[in-house]
């Protein structure tokens, strides 16, 4: 297990760019994996630097969320080293699969080995967020039981 | 990895060439497992064959191919399957769009086109029937008689009537869900009271909210008016019995496979990945049927042994052994070769490798069609996304479908046709949810919330309707061998010509026109688009489509009346090797449009009839062969 | 012979109920250990304990189709019918604790008191008289300051067969005087482990019972039953003893393929979680509360299938989908820092 601290960062940081709560992230029992799997690719201190500017914004903004969001934005979402990096995480959690960085993005800041399409484990498929944010099964796994599908989805309003 | 054999009822390759049996069949498939089923039923002994590795008699190894497919990026219909040099597979990845005079050897298969066929096949146990997706449709009697009713294509050498007992007892191996009272269109009949073994799956949410809007559409082709509805289409997984089964005696579906205690296999819970692998086994796969038929004590079961060369004594036509090559490990070309001898050959290896076996046998067949016709169904897809949510990527790939166009009078201008409603979204067409998330995330710059609410708006919404489009046969569309494509054991690898002429073009054609009719009167926004740069891509009439592959390989060995203008004869028997029989899809003399399983398992039933006759065995005392309703 | 044998209708429906409530009250330890294991691994143990629940679930609704045969009324929302864990069951010669606990040693260790085996005789009811407990499952109750225990699930079965048989010699056929339309037939319950038997007479009685003894504990002890099953207890000792059973094994030693268990791969979830533990205001704690309030609903649902809406059931079976995906995501929160010890559902109705 990472540090306490980066894992708990990494999570709030997650949280507000996937949509989904620590709570919900947590379940899918994929933290430790993906905190690995990103810092394996870009490296600690890029990871480092996510986490971090999630938190000077977080400060910032003092519980703003219309404000964090154009802060991640700007800060985040835009920068040449984070943004792709931060777009990644998002793939991630949703699919469980890395996606190989830009061509851009791996001329400019070093390409490493393992930055190539990937699953990250049979489990990062199936603990996939994108499935329970349609109301939907992943498929091959965690189904909803027989008929269900004659009713109308369950999607959670967000 | 060298594979450890199960020695209950595997034989190792010195056992297999030692042993005098009444029937050898190559290949473990619906075609293979039902005829070895049939006959060691009835005191015959059967020895199969089969190129793939004996994996997934347990529930464990089952669970190996489960995760090899979570695992893995491709998520395509081979994807749980294992590489195997010396079994290899056509993957749909392999597919690419042909330039003129430049093959594609890129794949196992050779393709020459015109048309990039992203057909597959599975070569392991149970064969391709482990991916299949389960639609059990009966051909239409109007199906067996193209050339007598609309002046297309040959007749079959036996009608509806003919095969339709046949049917009920495929629908009892294969363990079909469905609703007789859903199937009364374009001539359809069954025996008075019969139901299928299982109710029908309930119809999904989408499904449902389709059928509100087009119950009732009329289109009018070629004098003839068509109201459509959208019906239920039966399947081969597991539902609820129907108590009234079997003059009311019920039916009890059959679980997993496994060599110990396992308690799966159960109704289908909507895991909506029929196709590549069902992970709870409610989808029906051969390794049922082959199951039981181990469980008679009377197969032998050779894995990992590639069925190589036919051979055959030149003054009787008879078959006298078939060679194979055993290899011990799947990663290494390292093998012996061995020889079977039986009464009886069957080729259950399916229409490509039936082909290709015979050929590279040098048995062209005296009518020189072996190989030919070949035919497949071509698949237009449509999409688009619903007004509101409906719960996109849920429960069996396809509960519903719209089956009034498949026969008809238009049939002498055009192909017919049937749409499949998918429940599973765009993926087949697009990529989806991949390439939407991908498209929310890195193109439009969506995040948090408002991206979870994006993907909402973009995927629940979708709706694919699968035009599938039937294919005459044709000579020119065939599998052949050439000396310089061989895999890694040296056995030639089939090669592929398939192109699709106006006659379903036009179908093709006319579908989009009606997909489009169809959106509209849902208030769908259509977003099908097809692109000149994909493989499949055709132009007819001064508009572009791309037709997709249908997986229903079929018509390389074709039934008919007569040696010269067929290879089998209505049993599935080789005109000129009486003693060997080619079954499964090949034998099919045309498709209609069904997919091909449910008759292929009619016809191998009716063979095995014909090959248990043939050798009319006065051996074991004749055991039940579980005949459903008046079978 | 019970010391108190059933001798009346009400006596009969008592041991229904308390039939119904046993069987229940196995599921949430069996579905804990079962979702403690980490995905992808333990297929072995995984089938095992899965089949058992399933068919728990089958004994269930059983029982449920025997007291409504008799004219009863299945209720599984009453108060006290989830009980309280760590519980004690009525049966076993001594007393043990049930409570819900990560697949381990000790689980299966409980696991196979609950399922042991009754004697070959298949005649003599071994039960023992104990004050009652605070924490025990009200079923045995036969007087207020008494309960009766059974050595074994089997056992408790038989008595419930005895007053069967003694009540239709007396009351005749209209002993099952139950409204059919509240049978769950096979169109309405169909799993792999077995098939649901609707109950309308003595005969179809004894073949639900006979049905719920022999997959349990392998009646009189034997390993497989009449249809090639394998007894609970057989199932969860393969785990212990690293091999499946085959035909023709003895007791103690199974033959078959082995079977593997990697006991570490397993959640530390916390041993009887309550909602009390989990910091009040947290997600978490919503989490567990509605999981509870999800699992009401699903017994409620299980009532309502069993009061004469039989198709209820397979929304029922919907829920358990739901409530196992909401268990998973309990059970990777950690509780604390470093991950030491997880939270689990609290089964508190
Ligand atoms: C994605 C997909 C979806 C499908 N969906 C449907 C559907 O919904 N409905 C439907 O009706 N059909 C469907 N099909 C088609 C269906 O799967 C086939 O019609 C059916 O499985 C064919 O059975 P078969 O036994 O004839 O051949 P196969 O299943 O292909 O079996 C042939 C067997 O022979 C073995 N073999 C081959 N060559 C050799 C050799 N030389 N030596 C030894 N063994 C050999 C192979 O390993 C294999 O096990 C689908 C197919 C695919 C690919
Ligand atoms: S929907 Fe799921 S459970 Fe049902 S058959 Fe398909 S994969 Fe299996």
């Amino acid at each position: 297990m990472a540090s306490t601290d980066l894992r708990a960062e990494f999570l709030a940081l997650s949280a507000a760019l996937t949509g989904f709560s620590v709570f919900r992230l947590e379940g899918t029992g994929q933290t430790d994996a993906y905190l690995t799997t990103i810092g394996d690719i870009v490296g600690e201190a890029t990871v480092d630097a996510l986490v971090s500017v999630h938190r000077g914004l977080v400060d910032a903004t003092g519980g703003d969320e219309a404000e964090l969001q154009r802060g991640l934005r700007r800060e985040l979402l835009s920068d040449a080293k984070l943004g792709p990096v931060a777009r990644n995480l998002v793939k991630l959690w949703y699919v469980g699969t890395w996606y190989e960085l830009p061509a851009a993005w791996r001329d400019t800041f070093g390409p490493s080995l393992r930055d190539r399409t990937f699953v990250v484990s049979p489990e990062a498929y199936t603990e996939g967020l994108l499935w329970p944010a349609v109301g939907a099964n992943p498929a091959g796994a965690k189904p909803f039981g027989y008929g269900m599908w004659a009713k109308p989805p369950r999607i959670d309003t967000v | 990895m060298t594979e450890e054999r199960n020695d209950r009822f595997e034989v190792s390759p010195e056992a297999a060439s030692s042993i005098a049996y009444d029937v050898a069949v190559v290949g473990s498939g619906v075609s293979g497992a039902l005829i070895a089923k049939e006959l060691s039923g009835r005191g015959l002994r059967v020895l199969v064959i089969e190129a793939g590795p004996s994996h997934d008699l347990t529930v464990a190894e089952y669970e190996t191919s489960l995760r090899r497919f979570y695992g893995a990026a491709s998520k395509d219909n081979n994807a749980p399957y294992a590489a195997n040099a010396n079994a290899p597979m056509p993957r749909s990845t392999d597919t690419t769009k042909l330039r003129p005079g430049e093959p594609n050897a890129d794949g196992y298969l050779v393709q020459l086109g015109p048309l990039e066929l992203d057909s597959t096949y599975t070569r392991v146990l149970g064969g391709t029937s482990r991916h299949w997706e389960g639609k059990a449709l009966r051909m239409l009697p109007d199906d067996f008689a193209l050339r007598s009713r609309f002046g297309r294509a040959a007749d079959w050498p036996l009608g509806y009537d003919d095969l339709e007992p046949y049917y009920r007892r495929a629908e009892f191996e294969l363990g079909v869900a469905g609703e007789v009272e859903e199937q009364d269109f374009a001539g359809l009949r069954f025996a008075p009271d019969y139901v299928y073994p299982m109710h029908g799956m309930p119809r999904s949410h989408l499904d449902r909210v389709i059928a509100d809007d087009l119950d009732g559409l009329e289109v009018a082709r070629d004098g003839e008016t068509f109201a459509l509805s959208v019906r239920g289409t039966p399947q081969a997984r597991n539902g609820v019995p129907n108590a009234a089964y079997d003059g009311g005696r019920g039916y009890r579906p059959v679980g997993a496979v496994s060599l110990h205690q396992a308690e799966l296999g159960e109704r289908c819970q909507g895991n909506t990945n029929c196709t590549p692998i069902c992970p709870v086994q409610a989808k029906y796969d051969a390794r049922r049927t082959l199951f039981q038929a181990l469980g008679t004590g009377r197969v032998d079961l050779l894995t990992q042994a590639v069925a190589s060369e036919v051979h055959v004594d030149p003054a009787s036509g008879r078959v006298t052994a078939i060679d194979y090559q055993a290899y011990a490990d799947p990663a290494s070309a390292e093998h012996v070769t061995g020889t079977v001898r039986a009464d009886v050959f069957v080729l259950a290896g399916n229409a490509v490798e039936n082909a290709r076996l015979m050929l590279a046998s040098g048995l062209t067949g005296s009518s020189g069609l072996v190989g030919r016709n070949l035919m497949d169904h071509a698949y237009l897809l449509t999409w688009a996304l619903m007004p509101e949510p409906v719960g996109a990527l849920r429960g069996p790939l396809c509960t519903s479908g719209i089956e009034d166009l498949r026969t008809g009078a238009f049939r002498r201008q055009h192909a017919a046709f049937r749409f499949g409603i998918h429940n599973d979204g765009w993926g087949w067409a697009t990529g989806s949810p991949y390439g939407d998330l991908e498209e929310l995330v890195d193109r439009r710059n969506t995040f948090g919330p408002a991206l979870r609410r994006a993907l909402v708006q973009q995927i629940s919404r979708q709706v694919l309707m699968a035009g599938m489009i039937e294919v005459l046969p044709d000579e020119s569309n065939r599998v052949t061998v050439d000396p310089r494509y061989r895999d890694r054991l040296g056995n030639p690898r089939p090669v592929v010509s398939f192109g699709v002429p106006p006659y379903t073009l036009e179908a093709a054609a006319f579908a989009r026109r009606l997909s489009r009719r169809l959106y509209q009167r849902l208030g769908a926004e259509d977003h099908t688009a097809y692109h000149p740069a994909e493989p499949g891509w055709v132009s007819y009439q001064g508009e572009g489509y791309v037709l997709r592959g249908g997986n229903h390989w079929a018509g390389t060995h074709v039934m008919g009346t007569s040696p010269r203008a067929s290879v089998v004869d209505a049993d599935q028997r080789s005109w000129d090797h009486p003693n060997l029989f080619l079954a499964g899809a090949g034998s099919m003399a045309s498709i209609g449009t069904s997919n091909t399983t449910l008759t292929l398992a009619a016809l191998c039933l009716r063979s095995a009839d014909t090959i248990a006759k043939d050798l009319e065995t006065a051996a074991a005392p004749v055991t039940a062969t579980a005949g459903g309703a008046g079978a | 012979m019970s010391l108190h044998p059933i001798t009346d209708v009400a006596g009969l429906h008592r041991h229904l109920e308390a039939a119904i409530q046993l069987e229940h009250a196995t599921i949430p330890p069996y579905l804990t250990a079962l979702y403690s294991i980490r995905p992808g691994t333990n297929s072995a143990a995984l089938q095992v304990l899965r089949a058992v629940a399933v068919e728990e679930m089958l004994h269930l609704t059983l029982s449920a189709n025997i007291l409504n045969a008799v004219g009863g009324s299945p209720d599984l929302t009453v108060p006290g019918f989830v009980p309280a864990f760590p519980a004690y069951l009525p049966d076993g010669e001594t007393d043990f604790e049930v409570g819900l606990r990560r697949f381990s040693t000790e689980a299966i260790d409980t696991f196979l008191k609950i399922e042991r085996p009754a004697p070959a005789d298949g005649e003599s009811i071994r039960t023992v008289e104990r004050p009652p407990r605070p924490t025990m499952l009200g079923a045995g109750k036969v007087a207020d300051d008494s309960e009766e225990h059974f050595y074994s699930i089997g056992e408790f079965y038989r008595a419930i067969e005895d007053g069967l048989i003694r009540l239709e010699a007396e009351h005749g056929p209209e002993l099952f005087a139950g409204d059919p339309r509240r049978q769950i037939t096979p169109e309405f319950y169909y799993s792999g482990g077995g098939e649901i038997i609707p109950v309308t007479d003595l005969t179809s009685a004894r073949a639900a019972i006979r049905l719920i003894a022999e997959q349990g504990e392998g009646d009189g002890g034997a390993i497989f039953d009449y249809e090639d099953e394998i007894a609970h207890y057989y199932r969860f000792q393969q785990l212990v003893l690293g091999r499946y059973y085959q035909a023709g094994d003895v007791a103690g030693s199974p033959s078959g393929l082995p079977v593997d268990v990697d006991w570490g791969a397993v959640y530390p979830i916390k041993t009887n979680a309550r909602v009390s533990d989990y910091p009040e205001g947290s997600e978490l704690r919503r989490a567990a509360e509605a999981f509870n309030r999800d699992y009401a609903g699903f017994l409620a649902l299980l009532t309502g299938a069993f009061q004469g809406e039989p198709a209820r059931l397979n929304d029922a079976m919907g829920d358990m989908f739901r409530l196992k995906d909401l268990a998973g995501q309990l059970m990777r929160q950690p509780l604390d820092a470093a991950g030491m010890e997880h939270a689990a559902p609290t089964f508190e109705v």
